[in-house]
């Protein structure tokens, strides 16, 4: 095979093999996103923050929110409830961060496995 | 308190060795779950071939509980694959699958298929939510985060959603009951269930059963008796992927074959997420090193 070919057709392989890897590095992030509180399922989004937030910041102590299952649900205590959130996202994101790092550092297929 | 844990049946066939399976997946519940204590379903001959083929002490560790139940089992003829290139028959036993809430000694039951490898700890919530009775996973996808064909979507192109049996959560109430009872009555009129709700093949398919089940328990709708459970889809490795490496617990390396032109497969590094390798010939040629990952 003609050697431009060849380095054309690796440098593809490497980068559906990145573009897999990222793909499942989102998937992780999403699952840990993910929680249960007040027998509701909620997304550790920016968005379900910032509602969070803003109804803090207008003197809510508590209310009802939709969670990520349309179910409307009644949180108690925002502040608890926002602090958890946090916690999640911040969980997640610290991982998706180091991995996506370690990824975008990878310059071949070998590197990227740890090979 | 209540005591809760997992549950695996295991029946060996001349081509697979399932007890040993069921060992391998119990202690990756030990090492990543907080509720982990484990029970095998099994028969007396299959329990005293894992005893004397892998040591009572390893068998000990894995298994806190072992109910024996030599039924009689229907034999249900599958195709498995291992890679894209060689394939082998087994006789899966798989009948009395819905017997599980008879047969286990807990409270609170994660019941998992044996080749369904825990990970993380993030199946542990479903023991903490008092208002979840029976919870299964409705999604799921590959190595490659794909969904699978439309036939594992959905029962039949324009059907209901399908449920995988893969993983079934359950308490003791009223509402999982109801739930067997009816995992056992689509059993039972499998023939009428699947010209009703139009699904393939001719095996017998526990995802059927409880798909049928869930449906109709959610009101024939897309309801919340029966809980999605949140820890993503699951991820799945097919049976023409295979395993290249493992580096520890939950760090593996697999082969991940393309669907459309076998000829081809990617490596996919697969960090923390619980998986259904379902592969299974795989897992045998990788037990010592996965094995080695947990003990």
């Amino acid at each position: 095979m003609d050697d431009r070919l060849e380095k054309a057709l690796e440098f593809s392989n490497y980068r559906m093999t990145i573009e897999n890897q990222k793909k499942n590095l989102k998937i992780r992030m999403e699952t840990q996103q993910t929680f249960m509180y007040k027998k509701g399922t909620w997304r550790a989004d920016q968005l379900l923050i910032s509602f969070v937030q803003s109804l803090l910041d207008n003197e809510f102590q508590h209310a009802v929110i939709q969670d990520s299952r349309n179910t409307p649900i009644q949180i108690d205590d925002l502040h608890e409830f926002k602090l958890m959130i946090i916690e999640k996202y911040n969980e997640a994101m610290n991982e998706f961060l180091i991995e996506t790092n370690k990824l975008s550092k990878a310059r071949n297929i070998k590197k990227v496995m740890d090979w | 308190m209540s005591y809760n844990g997992c549950c695996f049946f295991a029946y060996n066939n001349s081509e697979i060795d399932y007890v040993q399976l069921a060992l391998l997946s119990a202690l990756y519940v030990k090492k990543h779950m907080k509720n982990n204590n484990t029970c095998l379903i099994t028969s007396d001959g299959d329990y005293n071939w894992l005893e004397s083929s892998l040591g009572k002490e390893l068998v000990e560790k894995a298994f806190d509980e072992v109910v024996i139940t030599d039924v009689k089992q229907e034999e249900n003829v599958r195709t498995h694959y291992d890679s894209p290139w060689t394939t082998f028959d087994s006789h899966f036993q798989n009948s009395n699958k819905h017997l599980v809430n008879e047969y286990s000694p807990f409270d609170k039951t994660l019941l998992l298929d044996i080749d369904y490898i825990v990970r993380n700890d993030n199946l542990d919530y479903l023991f903490e939510q008092e208002h979840i009775h029976v919870g299964m996973y409705n999604s799921a996808c590959d190595l490659r985060g794909d969904p699978p064909d439309l036939y594992e979507q959905y029962l039949n192109p324009v059907g209901v959603p399908m449920w995988w049996s893969t993983v079934v959560y359950f308490d003791r109430s009223e509402t999982s009951d109801m739930f067997f009872d009816l995992w056992a009555h689509t059993q039972k009129e499998y023939s009428f269930y699947k010209f009703l709700y139009s699904f393939p093949g001719h095996m017998y398919r526990t995802d059927y059963c409880v798909s049928v089940a869930s449906h109709l328990m959610n009101g024939m709708a897309d309801g919340d008796t029966i809980h999605k459970i949140i820890d993503g889809p699951m991820q799945y490795m097919d049976q023409k992927d295979d395993i290249v490496e493992i580096k520890s617990s939950n760090d593996w390396i697999f082969l991940s074959n393309d669907r459309n032109e076998p000829w081809k497969d990617i490596v996919s590094r697969n960090l923390h997420q619980n998986l259904h390798v379902m592969n299974k010939r795989s897992i045998g040629r990788n037990f010592d090193a996965m094995i080695g990952a947990v003990t």
